[in-house]
């Protein structure tokens, strides 16, 4: 046989799909079983979830670094077929990562949880499988759970998105129930990829990571052409120039093989120094001999979300540098420079994705570095047009200009998508109400089941919303948003002063509408958490030079120990350690000492408010 | 010679009292005590070597309730004490004890043994009060314990007194002061409750049975202050008055970085620039006596900074303050060059005054005591 036929019979027994799903419904379990089931990882040495390496991944039960793994598997008709399983991000931030994997398959694994039916990021993940023109295998987790309702489910998925479900797997993941009939259904039902090796090399890049030793290690989808070590490539959007130092697959640890060849998928390594410089989205080709088109779709990931991260009392700045710069090398969508404010001296303003971004990015910082952060109110980029005509973007509400200098400003404005069980529509019709949500139409999706389309200001989002959204329908609410454009709005920044001094790392931008409200909860937060001074603490709220909100700490009145027994100087003086650690602990503003705490209570939903 | 405070620890009470967290314990066989006097004596003879360059100068027997150990008893540690210490002529030696414990004769047995103060645990002139709380005498036993003191030829008397408890009005404290005085003792000593851990009282005011007041624990506290002062006590420490000369010279070694041996179980001791402390464990404690071995289970050299540290937050107790002058010999610089930023906050806050080389807490600023000290403390 030549070498050209073995390949071809090689190329139709490849399978590259992903595995999509609506967060908790099971798609990393499945991913286990199935790496179980082909032999690759037995269960002893099996951490749960493998895909999801990550600590913070398995503690919140989704994926935020992509992971892909080769297997192979024996079918029924007896031959074998390699599996490039795309482990895809399960949340709303990472929605492009998302579309990009499942532009490296032919097909996806649509897994829905016969308890809970179609959701809010099953719909969306669905359509961008549906626009990647994927084959969708629907299959229908959680069968063993005494409330699974498979018929529903399967007519859901049906009527909902029009996908054909009445031969769906019926499956328990965590039991290991009929995980072969996936196997088989992905041999059937994905398409074999196509492709020509003898053509222009073209490969999308689908994810990257940061090794010490190799660089960044690309993960790479080949449409075309060959790449072997010592090829020289170019990427397409970045324009430069590598020559490939590895190519390799996962299976599931990166293992070296000689070439990758048009339908595979796996990794290549060109001495690239950070991720940044191998986007994802973009096309890599031969730079001899280039393709004429990069593949579509590339587009540059932009941050939504910023905040200023700042070294907590008695941690380093370099240190907090360090980290970010090492987090920056892996992770293209996170952006930082250096800031100063005056509360909290030298610090970085950040960007994000969104929400969910930021705070993994602050719990790496704390979990993984071991450093001590504040992190200030998030905000978004507000369009700032001046009176002289000029326009600032503006993500730090201390550099926004004086009232008189500014004509007008505009904000971002998300298209939310909030799927909601039907009794709890009026709760949520009246949250969006409150965050200014203008309701554009309603679905519904079943008897039970609404979706609400809504355009709603970014910062009304950015703050407790998604909180809100899960304690006001019992965590059956899910949330799904897209950038839609800037609005011209009534904005004003609100400031929040300690013992009369204003504290910068507390402003926030705020809507006329919402500042009186945003100004009195903040103050009664910090009531909560600011301990009790020798004197009477105000906290005060403003708009300019007017006080909207106004709490007061109330000075101690007693803080005296009475009895030192026997000569136990030890006792005492362990409890005024005690305490001075405790203040050591806590950012000073002038005379007021403030808990870390407090940066993060200011932003947390608190239902009773 | 350098002078020297004796303390011993008596770990026994009748009854533990509901809000108490000293180590004591109650019910103990008169085989046990007998056994753990033995070990005091024991530790006595072992810390005799190293203590020849001091003079003894204040002995203080607490617990406990050492008003409860048998005369016998007593005697032999006494005697020990003297036989194995150099003991200075104008020693104050004192005794705790509790209303109830004392007789004619046992109180013409502690004169006799050289005891010349006798500190007594009445809490509260009400009997409801003194069963809430758990104490095992009543009202009536102290004022016959009193004047049997008063007879016997006492005349350097202590009154232990406890505010703030629950269900205790302004007037019931006015009261009990009231009556107090009205006995003219040398001392009085006046706590407010604190729920300590591990109390049958940290139970209840846990569980949300009582919030603390802190509003009316001040008033309760400057009601005593000012009354005390009228009368012709000197306020001299943070929780205790005495007629001057009447100072308790013990207690005020804690509070001025002087010497003392803490001898028994759990005691505290700072010698030769040394922290430390004995087992607490009462069969251990026994055990390692009787085989000589060492009982202290806590050792700590003070560092520089421990010194300025427990100088200042000591000092601040004694009314009269720390002496600057002291402090600047000891530490061979002024206590602002130390902390600059402090004492002028502190100073212009009205919480600390500075007068006659004295640095000394205001009235205002004793309410909120641990805070100012809080700040002297160097981590």
């Amino acid at each position: 046989m030549g070498e050209g036929k073995r390949y071809r019979m090689r190329q139709n027994n490849i399978r590259n799909f992903s595995i999509i799903a609506h967060i908790d419904h099971g798609k990393s379990t499945l991913a286990d079983r199935i790496l179980e089931q082909t032999g690759l990882i037995s269960q002893r040495d099996m951490k749960e979830q493998f895909l999801d390496n990550m600590d913070i991944e398995r503690e919140r039960g989704i994926t935020i670094k992509l992971q892909t793994t080769r297997l192979v598997y024996k079918a029924k008709d007896g031959q074998e077929y390699i599996f490039n399983l795309i482990d895809t991000p399960g949340h709303v931030d990472f929605n492009y990562e998302v579309s990009r994997s499942l532009a490296a398959c032919e097909g996806a694994l649509l897994i829905v949880d016969a308890t809970q039916g179609v959701e809010a990021q099953t719909l969306a993940n669905a359509y961008l499988a549906l626009e990647e023109d994927l084959e969708i295998v629907p299959v229908i987790n959680k069968i063993d759970l005494s409330s699974a309702r498979p018929d529903e489910v399967k007519k859901e998925i049906e009527d909902i998105l029009g996908i054909e479900a009445e031969n769906a797997p019926l499956i328990s993941a965590k039991e290991g129930i009929n995980i072969e009939d996936v196997l088989e259904a992905v041999v059937q039902r994905i398409p074999a990829p196509s492709g020509n090796t003898d053509e222009s090399l073209k490969a999308l890049i689908f994810d990257s990571y940061y090794d010490n030793y190799k660089g960044v290690v690309v993960y790479t989808r080949i449409f075309d052409g060959t790449i072997k070590k010592g090829d020289r490539i170019k990427m397409m959007a970045s324009k430069k120039n590598y020559e490939v130092t590895e190519t390799g697959v996962f299976a599931p640890f990166p293992t070296p093989v000689s070439s990758l060849k048009a339908g595979d998928v796996g990794y290549i390594t060109a001495s690239i120094k950070q991720v940044a410089d191998a986007r994802v989205g973009d096309t890599i080709t031969g730079a001899e001999h280039p393709t004429e088109k990069p593949l579509p779709g590339y587009k540059k990931v932009i941050p939504m979300v910023y905040c200023g991260i700042y070294p907590a009392e008695g941690e380093k700045y370099e240190n907090v540098k360090d980290a970010l710069e090492k987090l920056q090398v892996n992770d293209a969508a996170f952006v930082f420079e250096p800031e100063t404010s005056t509360a909290l001296g030298f610090g970085f303003r950040c960007g994000f994705l969104g929400l969910l971004h930021m705070e993994i990015i602050q719990e790496r910082l704390e979990r993984e570095f071991d450093l001590g952060i504040i992190t200030t109110s998030p905000s978004v980029i507000y369009k700032v047009v001046k009176t002289d005509g000029a326009v600032e973007m503006i993500q730090n509400p201390s550099n926004l200009p004086s009232v008189q200098q500014i004509d007008y400003m505009e904000e971002p404005i998300v298209e939310a998508d909030i799927m909601v069980p039907n009794e709890y529509v009026g709760n949520i019709m009246e949250l969006c109400q409150e965050r200014r949500g203008v309701m554009k139409h309603m679905e519904y999706l079943d008897a039970n089941r609404v979706v609400l389309h809504y355009d709603m200001p970014l910062n009304e989002v950015i703050y407790d919303f998604f909180d809100a959204l899960k304690s006001k329908t019992r965590g059956y609410g899910s949330l799904d948003y897209d950038l839609k454009g800037y609005e011209r709005s009534r904005l004003v920044k609100l400031d929040i002063l300690l013992n009369k001094e204003p504290v910068d790392a507390f402003s926030m931008i705020v809507h006329e509408s919402k500042a009186q409200y945003r100004g009195k909860f903040v103050c009664e937060k910090l009531k909560e958490v600011i301990p009790r001074h020798m004197f009477a603490v105000p906290i005060q709220a403003s708009v300019g030079a007017k006080i909207i909100a106004r709490e007061t700490v109330k000075p101690l009145r007693k803080d005296v120990l009475s009895k030192c027994y026997g000569g136990d100087i030890s006792r005492k003086k362990k409890l005024l350690e005690k305490q001075k650690e405790g203040k050591k602990r806590m950012r000073q503003f002038g005379e007021v000492e403030v808990p870390q705490e407090a940066f993060t209570a200011v932003l947390k939903y608190d239902e009773k408010k | 010679m350098k002078p020297l405070g004796l303390y011993v620890h008596f770990p026994f009470c009748i009854k533990k009292c509901h809000y108490c967290d000293f180590l004591s314990f109650e019910k103990i066989s008169y085989e046990i005590i007998a056994d753990y006097c033995n070990a005091v004596i024991k530790e006595i003879e072992k810390r005799k070597q190293d203590l020849n360059d001091y003079t003894v100068d204040t002995i203080f027997l607490g617990g406990g309730t050492p008003s409860l150990i048998p005369e016998e008893s007593l005697e032999k540690i006494i005697v020990s004490i003297y036989n194995n210490f150099h003991i200075a002529n104008d020693i104050e030696f004192t005794i705790e004890s509790n209303p109830k414990t004392l007789s004619k004769e046992k109180l013409d047995f502690f004169l006799s043994s050289g005891i010349n103060r006798i500190s007594m645990g009445v809490q509260a002139l009400d009997d409801t009060l003194l069963n809430f709380i758990g104490r095992v005498h009543s009202v009536q036993d102290f004022y016959k314990n009193y004047y049997e003191a008063r007879e016997a030829g006492f005349r350097n008397i202590n009154t232990d007194l406890i505010f703030a408890i629950p269900n205790q009005s302004m007037k019931k404290w006015q009261d009990t002061m009231e009556g107090i005085i009205e006995l003219k003792p040398e001392h009085i000593s006046f706590y407010s409750l604190k729920y300590e851990e591990g109390t049958p009282f940290y139970e209840r005011y846990s569980s949300g049975e009582w919030t603390e007041n802190d509003e009316e624990d001040r008033n309760m506290y400057w009601h005593a202050v000012n009354k005390l002062r009228r009368k012709g006590y000197i306020h001299y420490e943070i929780s205790n008055a005495a007629v001057p000369g009447y100072e308790c010279r013990h207690n005020l070694k804690y509070w001025s970085m002087e010497e003392y041996l803490g001898i028994g179980l759990g005691a505290h001791s700072y010698l030769r620039n040394l922290r430390f402390s004995n087992e607490r464990d009462l069969n251990k404690y026994i055990q390692n006596a009787n085989n000589m071995e060492d009982n202290r289970i806590w050792i700590y050299q003070n560092k520089i900074k421990d010194d300025i540290s427990e100088f200042i937050f000591t000092g601040l107790r004694k009314r009269k303050g720390i002496c600057l002058n002291d402090f600047n010999e000891r530490f061979k610089g002024s206590i602002e060059q130390f902390f600059p930023k402090e004492i002028d906050n502190l100073l212009s806050g009205n919480w600390i005054e500075i007068k006659e080389n004295q640095m000394m807490l205001t009235d205002r600023g004793v309410d909120v005591s641990n805070s100012i000290m809080s700040k002297f403390i160097i981590l």
